[in-house]
């Protein structure tokens, strides 16, 4: 094995200059010119690359500065963090759910820094200490699949009972707790629906486990099953059940009266970053309405977490008649573990 | 040899005693609380239980279908092309990138599914559980005891059959006595291998298995990768070690009592009479068909996957998904053809090397070196992988981050194949051959290469077709190992396929399968160009 060790050196050496012409082809000349000259920030994206992908090639049209990432669900990406804690390989994460970066928080794998935009946030949309930042919101919906709520004479589901019914049995899919942070946001947002009286909402859970046909280890696993019709329908992130419909999958996104919970998107600095002055440019940058006011162009379906950026009128028009409610991160970070625990112990397994 | 001990020491001994140290180690005192709390939960043991009935299952049906197809393909006259088609079916499942046969299912058998639905109008299936990751696992699998089992059989040759016959004995009776008693180390190792990749498989189960059957593999990775519990997780998985060990240790005392010599190395004469009756051999030729037929019809919805604009919703025609692939997904596809194809070699080599140590030289540790040598195999690849993530983050052996950890773990990881295939192809050469070399004045090394090295070439070749295709298309281990600078294909196409991004996905999976299918076809045909013309070696990569 030792003469094969194949190190970032010589990959550096063999590998960047083929990228760097394949790069040229898409952007100008000048854009590939500044990107040489700045070092690349490197990043985990929880966003999946379509829609981080556009974000940070514009990031770097705007700055020169090249992001080289790689994605992963948000479990995952955390899990790597920790285990990366010595020896980091990433300058940042972006992208996410709220949860995984409390979590993070708590882990002390993320470097304090408050971009100068931070201060036009509102309260949740920021770590007190200054460990991540927002830089979009992401509601749950309700997504039903609309050839099988024709065929069984359903409206949409507009309250969590009405996910109950019996003609649901063995056809819903959302995500498993242990991975997705869109399960933790939904059952966070049952508590709080429940007014925080976990036994009821538990309760509730363990009544919709009949109903459940899988549960899939990331937050959009269950879309192209529900767009297809091999599920009934879900929970999910608005974003991944726009994305399903603008795909042409013929689903209903609908809303619960009693309300439903929003997760903040967020970015932070990984402690131990090899380019902290690039990842602070990115995180400036992705907190401020040069980024965000790309989403809605983009059909990126993500609600800007900035209050300077106006969200996308056909979104705004869709979540105009939703409840959605508000998740204290401290209470959920705190709780987070044991809650999710008892989900394993008295939800998934209790079959 | 020295060599040898120094790498197993380094990629497989030294990661897995970090891992251990992080089980079974608080802060430098020994802590067994987790590991009973562990044993004692419900769930866990359920867990186990599930991965133990659908790895025996899987085991024993990919064991009976690989012997029937490669029965088929030896033994019943078959033309060269439908072998061939046979050939290139079953290698599907094998080459292909984990979670295909998996998404075809779902597509198939669910309650909309293509099959179940559209053609049998059955609308209340259910696609996951037992049933279904026990279908998918054995098609995905079964081709592995086939690549084992056909040039065993092949090897043994029509002669002793022959013999039998002319002795009067008739064509069932020639089966049982001459044949069968032939290839049982060839059905253990099949078996072991089987069990082993059902074992640690968490790809199938992780979509088909749903929440009501739970298996270790992909507990023990929801625990990592989600519960950020890498103590409980590495617990659960070293669970499995327990049947691994067990299943292990049973192949060895079955197979070690006999003796399976064919007294001259590779006497393989041409069958005069035929070796299955016309109704056995159109009953073989008929369930071969019909498994071919299943498979090329998976692989067939996966294409049109990748052609179409949007799977199920917009049956436009496209390339869009192939420009994506070739453009984003240009770093993934450089990067694993690079690993792929410098493991191979490497792969390749350590197989027959350490499979002759194992299988001819005597040495003190040679059990040791065995079973060292099998513990990466034979573990879940989550393990391996948050074992090599905790061995090689930090210095001295700071190679997180390099593609030199991905190909290290690649090549210890599966070429056990070609270690094992040396091992039972030696198991049939008689030490005469040996003899005669040394008495001849020829040391070790020169027996080892003059005389040997030919016999079991297509060991080697198996030991390099198993380490690349792998090295395209294994993801269990390595997500944990692909970084910034390294990534791999496997991972693009998990990756896409929980972006509602279908298409490429499916795109990326093709891609895999025609490269691989190439690779392997010119190992396929050098091979032939080395070995002597009545030498028949089974399929593509053997």
């Amino acid at each position: 094995m030792t003469g094969t060790s194949i190190g970032r050196h010589a990959r550096g050496a063999a590998a960047l200059p083929r990228r760097g012409v394949l790069l040229g082809a898409a952007a100008s000349p000048l854009a590939v010119g500044r990107a040489r000259a700045a070092e690349p920030v490197k990043a985990y994206s929880i966003w999946p690359e379509n829609y981080a992908r556009p974000m940070l090639e514009a990031f770097e049209k705007a700055t020169g500065i090249h992001v080289n990432f790689i994605r992963f669900s948000s479990g995952e990406a955390l899990a790597r963090l920790i285990a990366e804690k010595g020896n980091p390989q990433v300058d940042l994460l972006f992208g996410g759910p709220v949860e995984t970066f409390t979590a993070g928080e708590d882990q002390g794998i993320f470097e304090a820094y408050t971009p100068p935009a931070a201060a036009d946030l509102p309260a949740r949309f920021k770590s007190t200490k200054g460990m991540w930042t927002a830089i979009a919101d992401d509601p749950l919906v309700f997504m039903t699949n609309g050839k099988f709520l024709k065929e069984h004479n359903l409206p949409a589901p507009t309250s969590w009972d009405d996910l109950l019914n019996p003609a649901y049995k063995d056809m819903l899919q959302m995500a498993d707790a242990r991975t997705s942070g869109t399960a933790v946001t939904r059952i966070f947002s049952l508590l709080q629906v429940n007014n925080r009286n976990e036994d009821a909402a538990f309760a509730y859970m363990k009544k919709l486990r009949k109903n459940i046909q899988a549960y899939t280890k990331s937050g959009g696993g269950g879309t192209i099953p529900v767009g297809l019709g091999q599920a009934a329908g879900g929970i999910f992130f608005i974003v991944d059940a726009l994305f399903t419909r603008q795909k042409g999958y013929e689903v209903e996104i609908s809303f619960p009266k009693e309300g439903i919970g929003s997760a903040a998107e967020c970015i932070a600095l990984v402690k131990g970053a090899q380019n902290p002055a690039g990842a602070k440019k990115l995180i400036d940058w992705a907190v401020s309405p040069d980024m965000q006011s790309l989403l809605a162009p983009a059909k990126i379906n993500f609600l800007p977490a900035n209050p300077k950026v106006a969200p996308d009128p056909d979104l705004a028009a869709m979540l105009k008649t939703a409840k959605i409610i508000e998740i204290d991160d401290k209470w959920a970070g705190e709780n987070r573990k044991r809650v999710v625990d008892r989900w394993v112990a008295e939800v998934l397994n209790a079959s | 040899m020295l060599v040898l001990w120094l790498l197993l020491a380094l990629f497989i001994v030294y990661p897995l005693t970090m891992l251990l140290g992080r089980a079974f180690f608080d802060e430098g005192h020994l802590a067994l609380g987790p590991l009973l709390a562990a044993v004692e939960n419900p769930n866990n043991l359920r867990a186990l239980r599930n991965s133990l009935v659908l790895a025996l299952l899987v085991g024993a049906a990919g064991t009976a279908i690989g012997l029937v197809f490669a029965f088929t393909a030896e033994r019943a006259n078959l033309s060269r092309r439908t072998i061939r088609l046979i050939d290139t079916a079953t290698l599907l499942p094998l080459i292909s990138p984990p979670f295909t046969t998996s998404i075809a299912f779902v597509f198939s058998f669910g309650p909309r599914g293509l099959i179940t639905y559209g053609l049998f109008g059955i609308g209340n299936v259910k696609v996951y559980g037992l049933t279904s990751t026990l279908a998918a696992e054995t098609i995905t699998y079964f081709p592995i005891a086939y690549l084992a089992l056909r040039p065993m059989l092949a090897s043994i040759g029509g002669s002793f059959e022959e013999a039998s016959f002319s002795l009067g004995g008739s064509r069932w009776h020639a089966f049982r006595t001459v044949t069968m008693p032939l290839i049982i180390p060839g059905l253990a190792n099949a078996f072991l291998l089987l069990f082993g990749c059902s074992l640690a498989d968490f790809a199938t189960p992780l979509i088909l298995a749903g929440s009501d059957f739970p298996v270790l593999p992909t507990e023990a990775y929801l625990q990592i990768t989600g519960m950020f519990d890498l103590k409980s997780g590495a617990i659960l998985s070293l669970l499995l070690l327990v049947p691994a060990g067990i299943v292990f240790y049973a192949q060895e005392r079955f197979t070690a009592g006999r003796s399976y010599v064919t007294v001259s190395g590779k006497a393989a004469a041409a069958s005069r009479r035929d070796a299955v009756s016309r109704g056995a051999r159109l009953a073989l030729l008929a369930a071969c068909v019909a498994l071919t037929a299943t498979i090329l019809y998976f692989y067939a919805l996966l294409f049109f996957a990748s052609i179409v604009m949007a799977f199920g919703a917009n049956h436009t025609l496209t390339l869009e998904h192939y420009r994506v692939i070739f453009t984003e997904g240009l770093p993934a596809i450089e990067d694993t053809m690079t690993i792929a194809l410098i493991g191979m070699p490497l792969g390749g080599l350590y197989g027959i090397v350490a499979g002759y140590l194992i299988g001819r030289v005597k040495f003190t540790g040679r059990r040791a070196l065995e079973v060292i040598s099998m513990l990466n195999y034979a573990l879940p690849g989550t393990i391996v992988g948050i074992a090599y993530l905790l061995a090689f983050n930090d210095k001295p052996l700071a190679l997180t981050g390099t593609a030199t950890i991905i190909i290290a773990c690649y090549v210890f990881r599966y070429s056990p194949t070609g270690i094992r295939t040396t091992i039972a192809l030696l198991r049939q050469i008689d030490t005469s051959m040996e003899e005669a070399s040394a008495s001849l004045g020829a040391g070790n090394l020169t027996t080892f290469r003059r005389v040997m090295l030919p016999l079991i070439l297509p060991a080697f070749f198996a030991g390099l077709g198993v380490v690349f295709i792998r090295s395209m298309t294994a993801i269990s281990a390595t997500i944990f190992l692909v970084s910034i600078n390294w990534t791999l294909i496997t991972v693009k196409i998990l990756e896409n396929m929980t972006e509602v991004a279908l298409g490429p996905a499916a795109a990326f999976s093709v891609f895999v399968i025609a490269v691989v299918l190439i690779v392997t076809g010119l190992l396929n045909l050098t091979l032939k160009r080395l070995t002597a013309p009545t030498l028949s070696i089974g399929g593509i990569g053997t």
